[in-house]
Parts: structure tokens; sequence; C-alpha cells
């Protein structure tokens, strides 16, 4: 009954993750915006098709093509969530982008959009939600990963993520008196899409025994949990859905 | 250099490949196909792609374009513009590298999105043959006799270790710095 009549935004959720997140909204009875940020290839197609079973599943379905890391766009996002369904209860902050290379080779522009996508334009997207939120008293889920307080090889992007925990956690103490929660999900090894490009940067990965690694519908049922009145205590906490991974020091 | 493993092989290996990775039918498959343009691979596929190449040659394919390394090599902006559109410079370097694949004529530059629809399957099966080519004259324990273990690896004759060969950015990255300065003299557009 909590996510009923309710719309959730999930950024980049035309796959992996933010696609299982989008339709656990639909099956807990959410209507769900489905964003993606290629307007050529293959992601409009998948948002679309996010779309569909979302419908399928009873409830409406827009998708907005957006790059957060544009504070217009935005903007925009939020705006077109509004217009097309009516109100905004939960943002997931789920879309992340990152060259695989160590800090060092970074060039200089891809240090400007690592910080552009993976920060700012995550608190430019709260910002520009933040008014339709505090309507609702609504939910702020961030998804990290374990990047965030651990090493990975070629991993920047983890620098990113650390630094939205962070924001999370103080985002709770200023936006909860204005009744909207924040929290983060984060990731251990998720089974995506992504592990392609993971397996090929980092050595060994595939040695790993099958029981660490996270179907992206474990991570989602935790960021539904998180927008529930159930979580209500919790607050700017990052929940590690890891499989245990993080904890292990033989493996 | 190495004549163990034959071009045919890596051409069947490049298209078993792109069979399994992008589920197409093996029909559509030409040395001159483009596998963005034609076959609909994303990037996401090409790490597919290669990944099979890896585990079938024992090899490591690339993990950046010409361009990033153009970019650490050269200096930033000498690849692509504040609009992630090539420069003449990296058109010229990609008329090289690319030379089947009638490159930015007409004075037009290509999105730096837009490079890998220049990569053919003879490409791509020429750039296995390549990092093959780096075989070692020894082995690290001083043997120099090759041989190939399942028709697609090669390993030593006395102590059965894989074959270490360059990696395929270390390739690009040699390449390019092979190049003479200015390449953008070295090639014109194609015509249409």
């Amino acid at each position: 009954m909590s996510f009923e009549q309710k719309v959730a935004l999930v950024t980049g959720s035309s796959r992996g993750i933010g696609a299982a997140i989008a339709e656990a909204f639909a099956r807990a009875g959410a209507d769900v915006v489905v964003n993606h940020r290629s307007a050529a290839g293959s992601s409009p197609e998948k948002a679309g098709r996010v779309c569909e079973r979302v419908r399928a599943l009873g409830r409406r379905a827009i998708a907005v093509r957006a790059d957060i890391s544009q504070g217009e766009e935005c903007r925009d996002l939020v705006a077109a969530a509004v217009d097309g369904l009516g109100r905004l209860d939960f943002l997931v902050l789920n879309a992340a982008r990152a060259p695989f290379k160590p800090y060092e080779r970074l060039l200089e522009r891809e240090l400007h959009e690592l910080v552009q996508t993976n920060f700012v334009g995550n608190l430019l997207l709260l910002r520009a939600a933040l008014p339709w939120l505090e309507r609702t008293s609504g939910s702020v889920v961030f998804v990290s990963s374990l990047g965030s307080r651990h090493y990975a090889p070629s991993y920047p992007l983890g620098s990113m993520k650390a630094a939205m925990e962070v924001v999370v956690r103080d985002c709770a103490e200023s936006l909860g008196p204005r009744h909207v929660a924040v929290n983060a999900v984060c990731g251990g090894i998720v089974r995506t899409d992504s592990f392609k490009t993971l397996r090929q940067v980092w050595e060994g990965l595939e040695s790993l025994p099958d029981d660490v690694l996270v179907e992206p519908e474990e991570i989602a049922d935790v960021v539904l949990f998180l927008c529930s009145p159930e979580a209500r205590a919790i607050c700017g906490q990052t929940i590690i859905v890891d499989r245990g991974l993080g904890s292990r020091l033989f493996r | 250099m190495q004549n163990l493993i034959p071009a045919e092989t890596a051409m069947a290996e490049v298209k078993r490949a792109l069979v399994e990775t992008l589920r197409v039918d093996a029909a559509r498959i030409e040395p001159g196909t483009s596998i963005v343009r034609d076959l609909g691979a994303e990037s996401l596929d090409f790490l597919d792609i290669n990944y099979r190449l890896e585990t079938a040659f024992g090899i490591r394919m690339a993990r950046h374009f010409f361009l990033e390394h153009m970019e650490e090599l050269f200096g930033e902006g000498t690849a692509l513009d504040d609009n992630g559109r090539l420069t003449d410079r990296a058109l010229a370097v990609a008329r090289l590298r690319y030379p089947e694949a009638a490159v930015g004529g007409g004075g037009s530059s290509l999105d730096m999105d837009e490079v890998a629809g220049l990569i053919t399957v003879r490409a791509l099966a020429a750039t296995v043959m390549d990092i093959l080519a780096t075989l070692p004259e020894k082995c690290a324990c001083g043997a120099a006799s090759w041989r190939v273990s399942d028709g697609t690896h090669i390993v030593c004759g006395a102590c059965s270790e894989p074959a270490a060969f360059t990696n395929g950015d270390e390739l690009i990255r040699q390449w390019l710095l092979s190049l003479p300065a200015g390449a953008r003299s070295l090639a014109s557009p194609q015509p249409g």
C-alpha cells in the first residue's frame, strides 16, 4: 500500500540495476519515470521496453531522456516527471558514468566529466526534485558501490561514490526536518552487463564464486525498503548489499 | 612474428565471437562488414567480443580506442575538440588505421562515438593477428620452441606456459609513436 499512487524517478534505468529498481517500484504499485542519457544507440529502445514491462504490471511509465550532468536537463527531467505523472515521491540516483582508468591517467576532460556526472549532476537533480519531494514527504536513495570504501583498480568512480555517501549522510540531516529521507544502497559485484566491463579491468573477477554475486533485484529490494515506512528510523545510512564480499579477508 | 596461427583462424574466431555475442546469422558476416553499422554492436558488445577473443587466443585486446591514446601521448585536444568531435589530425590517423572505412570525406568530421563504426570484421581479425605477431622469440624458461594448443593457444614447447604477447593498448601506442609527425599529411580524404 505504501507505494500505490506514488511516483518514482530512477536515473539510468534503461538497463541493469536501474531497470530492476524501476520494475520493483512498479510491482510495489508505483508509477515510474525511466531515465536514460543517450538519444542514439539502444538506450531509447531499452528504456521503452522497461516502460512496457512497467505498464504490463498495471502501472504508468514514461521514458525521459536527460543527461544528468547538465543542470538544465536535470530540471527538465523533474518537470517531465511531474508533468507526466503528476507528482514525485521517490528519487533514485542510480545513473553513473566514468572511465576505467587509474586517476593519474585521467585526462582533464575526463576528470571534469567524472565529477560533473557523478557528483554535481546528482546534487543538481536532488535540488530540482526537492520541492516535489517535500510535498510528498518523499525519499531519496543513492546507488553506491564498494569502490566507495575499498580499492579497486582503474575505478575512479569510487571516489565519487564515497563523496555521494557523505552527501547522503549530510543531506539526511538537513532534509530530515523537511520530511525528505535520504539514504544509500552500496552494491557489491552486481550481475549486470557492466560485469563485462569489470571482468576486463579487474583481473580475477571471473574466478569469484557465484555466491558472492548480487542480482540487480536484490539491490532493488533494498532500495524499495529504504523508501518504505518500515525504514523510517534509518537516516543518512549506506546499506551494503554485497553478500559479504567486502567483509572477507580471504576470498 | 609468428606463423603458427594463420589469419584464417583469427577470422574464424572473430566470426564466432560476433555470432555468439551479437546473436547474428554467420551468413551476415563478411570481412568488410562493419561491426557497429551492419551488425548493431554497442560498446558493451565490444567488451564481450574482445573478451571472447582474449579467451580464445590468450591475448589482451586494447581497452581504449586510439583517440584516448593520442590524447595521452600527444596532449589533450589533439584528438578531440571541445564538442567531442575528431580533430583533423585524429581523422588522418583514423584513415590510416581504418583504410577501408572511407573516413570523413567532404570536410566533415566524426563524433567520438562514431569511431567504433569504422571497425570491420577484417580490421578486428587484423588486430588479433597484430597481437599474435608479437610472439616473443623465447619463452621465459629460455626455450625457443612454441606450439599450438587447442588450435588457438600458443604455448611453450618446453614448459607449456602460455606465450606472453604485447597487449593491444601498448601496440596502439607503439603504432601512434611510429607515425611521422604531422600524420595528417599522409592521408587525404576518401572520395565520396
